[in-house]
């Protein structure tokens, strides 16, 4: 989609090229938690689709993840951190930025 | 540019999406409405056409009323809840998140707080209190609901607010302004809403 180049100049983070990366991370940042059914449901993925762009995220630090059971049934709680909020925010006005 | 608006656009959606209840469907405003104008009628022609005449104090009058103003109740949330569920399907969207018990919870305060207080005046035979009382708690419960989902819902809560105040002002008209309120005020804010959100939708 967007070359490597304008990446460096516009200040755009490169994690945040999926937009299935950028809907986590809108759901995240106007909740205080989101389990992993929610987000599912909410963008309507598969499990494998949803589940390998949240441990990119994870890897890179932006969101963290607490596992619970309800009943037997393992489900995932992930929150926002500081510096994943800090770069969302960053991302959002490089786009603002560019669309000026 | 264009690939950059798309971004913005899943944002905005996923973040509304996530932390608002959208399913709420306009139509059942209109049929809240249209059943709170038919209740309001019954109450008014079977007790209320002389208000010189009427004895408020009898018990059974206000047991009547009660019964009315139950079924009309039950059947608004009745259809609201069914409109809903539909919406949400229709949207592949749940009805039960976290979004909904917010919501559910933000709404039920006020209304269990009003419904008690109208209760006990009810038994005391006081049908103004319980006309002005019902206009405002409701007002009250939409105002504190309304951040988790369309921002008419905040203009209705002000209005029903509005209109209690005046019926316990003027207490002489209070039905007709419970009318106004649960009927009138469902039936255009449900209209709005319905062709301001779904109508554009589907069509």
């Amino acid at each position: 989609m967007r070359g490597g180049m304008d990446n460096i100049i516009s200040g755009l983070n490169k994690i945040f090229e999926s937009r299935v990366r950028l809907g986590i991370m809108s759901i995240l940042s106007v909740n205080d938690s989101a389990d992993f059914n929610g987000m599912k449901q909410l963008m309507q993925l598969t499990d494998g689709n949803l589940a390998s762009h949240l441990k990119a995220l994870e890897g890179a630090g932006y969101i963290a993840s607490a596992k619970q059971f309800v009943g037997r049934k393992p489900n995932t709680t992930y929150t926002i951190t500081q510096e994943g909020r800090r770069q969302f925010k960053a991302h959002i006005d490089a786009l603002e930025q560019l669309l000026k | 540019m264009n690939s950059q608006v798309e971004d913005i656009k899943v944002i905005r959606e996923m973040m509304e999406r996530s932390s608002k209840f959208l399913s709420l469907s306009g139509l059942s405003g209109v049929a809240a409405g249209v059943t709170a104008i038919l209740g309001a009628a019954f109450a008014y022609f079977y007790l209320l056409r002389d208000p010189g005449a009427t004895d408020y104090n009898s018990f059974q009058e206000s047991l009547i009323l009660l019964a009315d103003a139950l079924v009309v109740l039950v059947l608004s949330l009745g259809i609201g809840f069914y409109m809903s569920w539909r919406k949400a399907q229709r949207n592949g969207a749940g009805l039960f998140n976290k979004v909904t018990y917010r919501i559910l919870y933000s709404l039920a305060v006020p209304l269990v707080a009003g419904g008690i207080f109208c209760m006990i005046y009810l038994l005391k035979g006081d049908i103004r209190t319980v006309i002005a009382a019902t206009l405002i708690f409701y007002g009250l419960a939409l105002v504190n609901a309304s951040k988790y989902t369309y921002g008419e819902i905040h203009y209705l809560g002000l209005t029903e607010i509005v209109l209690g105040l005046l019926a316990a002002v003027f207490g002489r008209c209070g039905l007709l302004i419970w009318t106004l309120g649960f009927g009138v005020c469902h039936v255009l804010y449900g209209l709005v809403m319905h062709f301001k959100y779904d109508a554009r939708r589907n069509g």
